[in-house]
């Protein structure tokens, strides 16, 4: 049997054991993704298509997918969403302008040999589909410091009722302070570990200082690096204080 | 009153000479990589003039269509014997630039001047590629000055504890390059002992809390590693297309495992840390708390993370990948073996990280209930 098989099955049954049935929704939960990306890939591959608008479309259902559907429909989970969606926008349009001036689309020397047998030239936007990669490999972790931040948040409001705007914020700002390090340690070894070859292609060849810095392999993995810790520490403010805003807004509501 | 001011008094000269070390280092970083030609041996040209000479429409064997631009550059050599001289270059863009660019006025360029042009005074050559260290290192410090900004002390942690990280990364895979003889999984064994140490001690200090979490790192990733030794051993490798890797002259079946040790090792430690600082934070609530309420709770913060971290992992390996693919597909593959070619090690690490994760969730509990009971009794 297929190793890819194998270890679905086994990802699968140990997610049901441990997680009962939010551990099966979280695996059914990386089938739905999986089918939104080959989605985006299909509709990208169409010349007359814009990869910018296409990721914020993705981006916006699989957050949906990753709050709604694994966490249920709730005001911490409507929060989060809002806070994702602003701070992709923002940091789409930043990314944008980098892989525009960085000009790390499409392949790199070291990857263009295996690909000498299919034509280049097919139309589509290698730029702009640099900038959605680079957006679509931190969604995931976006999506997660937002729900970890405004899940707390809630606990506290709700154990402290009358705690004032500006302290909630500055709570909320406190628990993101603290998964801000690990979220980003995270994402920087699943990178390393996936460029392990590249790395050592680099090495084994005595690849100087200058010619990895410049390479646009090794550059388009640094910038989709700092780009994710970018949108992770961006978003700790922002879901902070829209959930602060929200959760007091609402009681001020119900005191009416 | 006069404490707490003197308290801020010297919290402020603290922040006054960090925040100036940082931006020394800034200024100076940046200015050294405006003028750091004569630090490169290839010669550098910059773009002073370009002229667009023609374009065609062509249409490839399978339909698509594209624009082939040609322009002719004239550059100002930077560095090297030929500095301050004018080259010529003549560069083909595409509308879709897969493997080329189209440059603009200012750009820098890594160039080769023809031999026979040398004397000449008007160079000729070709490009070799972009200069690109001035924009990396501005994006890193755009990720430094955020990170400081919302982080403080923890985004300055967690910013060193990344250096140090790419360090031992680095010297890791010297030490196995310059000695072929000991085995890579070997090295990636006690390279990521000590990436766990140094990560969770640096962010959590000398604690309990972080001990609990470091030994439930390295059982979940050495037991999430066996399985899938296991079953790639089991089935021999089937579904596996190492094609990607055989630019390597190394055995790269024992490249990608170590490749998927380390990468998993983040989000096992993620799983860890969360689940050990929350059951020691219900322990230091209520100290008489029973273990049976401490694995219920644990348990309940475990199903929480499960979804979002498995997902983390799954976007950063699959989404490498796009690019790629839409090369395939336009190329009339069948989208199967486009799919498989591209994506299945990028499946496999997730899937394997994701098996790492979902395990360090009872790890990472029955640990932290382990050094609480120990704690107990001590007490």
């Amino acid at each position: 049997m297929n190793v890819l098989v194998w270890l679905a099955a086994i990802l699968f049954i140990l997610m049901i054991v441990i997680g009962g049935k939010k551990g099966a929704r979280s695996f059914v939960s990386l089938f739905l993704n999986f089918g939104v990306i080959l989605l985006i890939i299909l509709f990208m591959a169409d010349p007359n298509a814009n990869p910018i608008i296409l990721t914020v479309i993705g981006c916006t259902v699989i957050s949906c997918i990753n709050l709604f559907f694994i966490n249920k429909v709730n005001s911490k989970t409507k929060t989060a969403f809002l806070s994702t969606a602003i701070t992709i926008v923002i940091l789409l349009i930043f990314i944008n302008q980098v892989t525009k001036i960085t000009m790390i689309q499409g392949f790199g020397e070291e990857e263009i040999d295996e690909l000498t047998i299919f034509s280049l030239y097919i139309g589509v936007d290698f730029v702009k589909i640099a900038a959605s990669v680079i957006i679509m490999s931190t969604i995931g972790a976006i999506t997660d410091v937002a729900i970890s931040i405004t899940s707390p948040m809630l606990e506290i409001f709700i154990q402290h009722p009358t705690i004032t705007r500006r302290d909630l914020f500055k709570s909320g700002i406190s628990i993101g302070k603290d998964i801000l390090g690990s979220n980003t340690n995270t994402l920087f070894f699943a990178f390393f570990g996936g460029y392990m070859a590249l790395l050592l292609w680099f090495k084994d060849l005595s690849y100087t200082i200058g010619e990895i810095v410049n390479s646009k392999i090794f550059g388009s993995e640094m910038i989709t690096i700092f780009s994710a810790g970018i949108g992770i520490a961006l978003i700790v403010p922002i879901a902070s204080w829209i959930n602060a805003y929200y959760l007091v807004r609402s009681r001020e509501k119900s005191n009416k | 009153m006069k404490v707490a001011i003197n308290r801020l008094n010297k919290m402020l000269s603290k922040n006054i000479i960090l925040f100036s070390i940082v931006t020394v280092c800034f200024v100076t970083s940046m200015l050294f990589v405006q003028f750091n030609y004569s630090f490169y041996d290839r010669p550098i040209a910059k773009i002073i003039e370009i002229n667009l000479k023609d374009s065609v429409q062509v249409v490839d064997m399978h339909n698509n269509r594209d624009e082939l631009f040609t322009q002719h550059i004239i550059a100002q050599i930077k560095n090297g014997q030929e500095k301050g001289q004018q080259i010529h270059i003549s560069n083909n863009y595409s509308t879709s630039g897969a493997y080329d660019h189209a440059f603009r006025v200012g750009n820098e360029l890594f160039v080769s001047i023809d031999k026979q042009t040398k004397d000449s005074r008007d160079l000729t050559g070709s490009i070799s590629n972009v200069k690109r260290d001035k924009y990396i290192l501005m994006i890193m410090w755009v990720f430094i000055f955020v990170l400081l900004l919302i982080g403080k002390k923890q985004g300055f942690f967690s910013i060193v504890s990344l250096a140090v990280n790419a360090l031992l990364l680095s010297f890791a895979l010297d030490v196995y390059v310059n000695n072929s003889t000991i085995s890579l999984l070997w090295i990636c064994g006690i390279t990521i002992i000590l990436f766990t140490v140094t990560s969770l001690l640096l962010v959590n200090g000398f604690n309990e809390k972080a001990y609990a979490a470091i030994v439930a790192t390295l059982l979940g990733t050495f037991i999430s590693l066996l399985i899938s030794y296991l079953v790639i051993w089991i089935t021999a490798g089937n579904g596996l297309r190492y094609e990607e890797m055989n630019f390597l002259t190394r055995p790269y079946e024992m490249v990608f495992m170590a490749g998927l040790f380390v990468g998993s090792l983040g989000a096992v430690m993620d799983v860890a840390i969360t689940m050990s600082s929350s059951i020691f934070g219900l322990y230091e609530k209520d100290n008489n708390i029973s273990t049976k309420a401490l694995t219920k709770s644990g348990l309940e913060i475990g199903k929480d993370i499960m979804g979002t971290m498995t997902n983390i992992l799954f976007f950063a390996y699959i989404s490498g990948s796009i690019p790629a693919i839409i090369l395939y597909i336009k190329n009339h593959t069948s989208l199967s073996f486009a799919l498989s070619m591209n994506l299945s090690l990028e499946l496999a690490r997730a899937l394997a990280g994701g098996i790492g994760i979902v395990l360090a969730i009872p790890i990472g509990l029955y640990t932290s209930i382990f050094f609480v009971n120990r704690k107990r009794h001590k007490l």
